[in-house]
């Protein structure tokens, strides 16, 4: 049997109990009507309070991915599905975090009106709204900052900053295209807990994360399961359950058996891909 | 330099000409406005008479020569302020005080010094236009990359050579730009030293049609004018962008 | 020690030349007496009986009327169009010809057809400044708009901001800097049309005032008229860098400074 076979052969997704919160079926994207298609027939499930990371080479359509799941485009052939309804333009449940956070945040505004904006039109009197934002922002470890400018803070804060902003609202499903590549190491492990944390609900419900990533370590790290894309055209070839007990630590999780093996399992599905090409 | 046809913009143009051709025929507005259909006629008329190319002729004659001018001091002299600090700032407070000069407020005193023709016209044109040729000259050799200065000059190239070859290219999308602004000053300055003074040029001729109340000759030669200005500023972006071939096309948009 | 005398230096030197300037002008002009060359001292004299009067102070008001009235027209209608054209794909496409060809179109060359549609008065003049500054704001705040970043726009969309919202809430601050440096060319290029509808048209102003000196052959009061005029174009323009700063804090902080000139 072929090694990518045989991989998958080894952990098949245990069947979800509930409905899942998001259904893509056969997704495909092509740019241009003759150029080659970004995504070809993609089909995943996500899982109510599931943290699902998606990793793949570039090229692979990742990020094209998230935009069909967002709604931002449409899709050239298949469907995306938010409790059972297909996804058209953004839906109101969903939040997205850039990995360039200096270029996502609205430069005119300050940290405090950034994070409150999703709040505009919710019927809320300001000062309820400034509160809200105060609290979001002290749940992802920043405090003082509300009334500076985006450009001040280091890039770790501006992507705090960003996902306050994300979490504001309540949001059902958090969707984050590479929220860490252009974070330096050390922060980068602290925003991570900070994920496992937002993740956990520990503030408040469960929410549904969709994190993109090109970090298979991280994904493992971060996630309950992770979807594996192969590149040209973009298709799912592996969906690998992470199985490690939570909470998890930097130091402990990352060194334990288990995550070495489903991190080996994730490089072997794309190594035996790219030799199969 | 193709481009797709945008069927949109020229619908667009052909509906708005539709509109004021029969408004005009409509409100009967022929005393004031002239209708599109006699515009073109009086143009088509106009250039085949010769009247017209002989009127651009002498415009160009004094715009030509006053921007070639503008251009070779402004190169020049931008070259030089840009590449010295000490330049730089020895020339910082007279620049400031010329600059913000309006060319066009010196006719008069240049009709007094040069007289009403083509010299005068030539001179005005020439400062009006020199000044965001220079300043954007010495701008763009300014910004130029210090690395890219510190490679030549581990390369062994000399100062010269470094000029040339380095810091002009460098510049380049600074230096463009400045032209085409000036390209731009130069043509409004020139046709209005020509329609004040009335001695020739198509800003001349403009001013006889309506002191005459020519309204279609009158409209001909504006839409020449504009056609004149248009054709210009397409010229020196298409040059422009192969020329400097390498920016981007954000690169060229207006400072 | 040597940085901070550098930097004191730097403007001196710059001033020192040009007193030096004054005064090569001044001993060339008295050695040569040539009348269309007055000294500057003879220039600065008559500025000092001049400016002060109510004549041509009023005058000087005048202008700086019609340049209001014709910058707050002229950079509604560009900042108007420029927003329009920058949220709508359609829109750009359908008034993009109309927009080069108007905006290529020197500003005299409207003149003749404003003076006979509108005569010789305030509105003809007025309308001849709104012109020559509204193609620049328009381009300016086009190209601000498309300068957007997509993931402004991507949030925009995630943030559920309607059509109308998005043009006020978004593309206007977000492309105020480029905004703001397009009023401010249009500040320069106001004066200049100010000139020329002055110089054709009736009523009191500085433009009328230089071309008056012409045929009364006064030279120094038309140096001193177009002094005046520089000394104008040199104040706005600082003042309006000094409120561009602080509008638009928040953009030199993140962007550093030597924003455009």
């Amino acid at each position: 049997m072929s090694r990518l076979a045989e991989a998958m052969e080894r952990e098949q997704p245990a069947p979800r109990a509930a409905a899942p919160v998001l259904r893509v079926s056969d997704l495909s994207k092509r740019y241009s009507a003759d150029g080659p298609p970004a995504l070809s027939g993609v089909t995943f499930d996500v899982g109510e309070g599931e943290l699902l990371a998606v990793v793949g080479p570039s090229g692979c359509g990742k990020t094209t991915l998230l935009r069909l799941l967002c709604g931002l485009i449409p899709p050239s052939a298949g469907a995306v599905l938010f409790d059972g309804e297909p996804v058209q333009r953004p839906p109101r449940e969903f939040a997205l975090v850039f990995q360039d956070y200096s270029r996502s945040l609205f430069p005119w505004l300050n940290v405090s009106r950034n994070v409150m904006f999703p709040l505009r039109g919710a019927g809320l009197a300001r000062a309820e709204r400034i509160a809200r934002a105060e609290a979001v922002l002290a749940e992802v470890g920043l405090h003082g900052v509300a009334r500076s400018y985006p450009w001040k803070l280091s890039g770790g804060m501006q992507q705090r900053v960003a996902i306050a902003r994300a979490l504001v609202s309540r949001p059902e499903l958090l969707l984050l295209d590479e929220p860490f590549a252009s974070i330096d190491a050390l922060t980068r492990a602290e925003l991570q807990d900070l994920l496992l944390r937002i993740h956990s609900g520990v503030e408040h419900r469960r929410v549904t994360i969709v994190h993109v990533t090109h970090d298979i370590d991280e994904a493992v790290y971060l996630a309950d399961r992770v979807l594996v894309l192969g590149a040209a055209p973009g298709r799912v070839i592996g969906s690998i359950e992470v199985g490690i007990a939570r909470p998890r630590t930097q130091t402990t999780t990352r060194s334990s058996p288990q995550f070495l093996a489903v991190r080996n399992q994730i490089h072997d599905v794309i190594a035996a891909k790219e030799a199969t090409r | 330099m193709l481009r797709r046809v945008n069927l949109a913009g020229w619908s667009f143009v052909l509906l708005v000409t539709v509109l004021v051709e029969a408004g005009v025929r409509l409100f009967d507005l022929h005393d004031s406005v002239a209708a599109p259909s006699a515009t073109f006629r009086a143009l088509a008329e106009g250039l085949s008479s010769g009247a017209l190319p002989g009127e651009l002729g002498t415009t160009l004659e004094a715009y030509g020569e006053g921007l070639a001018l503008a251009v070779a001091c402004g190169v020049a002299l931008g070259i030089a302020i840009g590449s010295s600090r000490t330049l730089l700032d020895a020339t910082s407070v007279v620049i400031e005080f010329l600059r913000p000069i309006p060319a066009v407020a010196l006719i008069p005193l240049a009709i007094l010094f040069l007289g009403l023709d083509t010299p005068m016209r030539r001179v005005v044109v020439a400062f009006g236009a020199v000044w965001p040729i220079l300043v954007n000259t010495s701008y763009g050799v300014r910004g130029v990359d210090r690395f890219l200065h510190d490679v030549a000059r581990t390369s062994g190239v000399t100062p010269i050579g470094r000029l040339v070859r380095v810091t002009l290219p460098a510049a380049l999308p600074s230096i463009a730009t400045g032209i085409r602004v000036g390209a731009s000053l130069g043509l409004l300055i020139c046709v209005t030293a020509e329609f004040v003074t009335g001695t020739g040029g198509i800003g001349a001729y403009m001013h006889q049609q309506q002191n005459a109340f020519q309204i279609p000759e009158l409209y001909a030669a504006v839409v020449l004018i504009g056609m004149l200005g248009y054709l210009i500023n397409t010229g020196l972006r298409a040059t422009e962008s192969r020329v400097v071939f390498w920016v981007g096309e954000e690169r060229l948009a207006d400072r | 020690m040597a940085a901070s005398v550098a930097r004191v230096g730097r403007p001196l030197l710059g001033v020192a030349v040009f007193l030096a300037a004054l005064a090569v002008w001044e001993a060339w002009a008295r050695s040569k007496g040539s009348i269309l060359v007055p000294p500057a001292s003879s220039v600065v004299e008559t500025a000092w009986e001049v400016w002060p009067t109510t004549d041509f102070l009023t005058g000087v008001g005048a202008s700086l009327r019609r340049l209001a009235a014709g910058f707050a027209i002229g950079a509604g209608v560009g900042i108007g169009l420029g927003l329009v054209m920058g949220s709508s794909t359609r829109a750009r496409r359908a008034l993009e010809p109309l927009v080069e060809f108007c905006r290529a179109m020197p500003a005299i060359a409207i003149v003749p057809a404003a003076i006979v549609l509108l005569g010789l008065g305030d509105a003809m003049q007025i309308t001849v400044i709104a012109f020559g500054l509204c193609f620049p704001v328009l381009v300016n705040t086009l190209a601000g708009v498309r300068a957007v970043s997509p993931e402004v726009r991507d949030t925009a969309a995630m943030l559920q901001v309607g059509a109308l919202e998005r043009i006020f809430r978004i593309y206007l601050p977000g492309a105020l800097p480029s905004i703001v440096a397009g009023l401010r060319v249009a500040v320069s290029l106001g004066l200049v049309a100010v000139v020329i509808s002055e110089f054709v048209g009736e009523g009191e102003g500085l433009g009328r005032y230089i071309r008056l000196q012409q045929t009364e052959f006064d030279v120094p009061a038309m140096y001193c008229g177009i002094l005046f005029l520089g000394l104008l174009g040199y104040v706005l323009n600082r003042l309006f860098l000094v409120g561009e700063r602080r509008v638009l804090s928040w953009h030199y902080g993140s962007v550093g400074e030597g924003v455009g000139r």
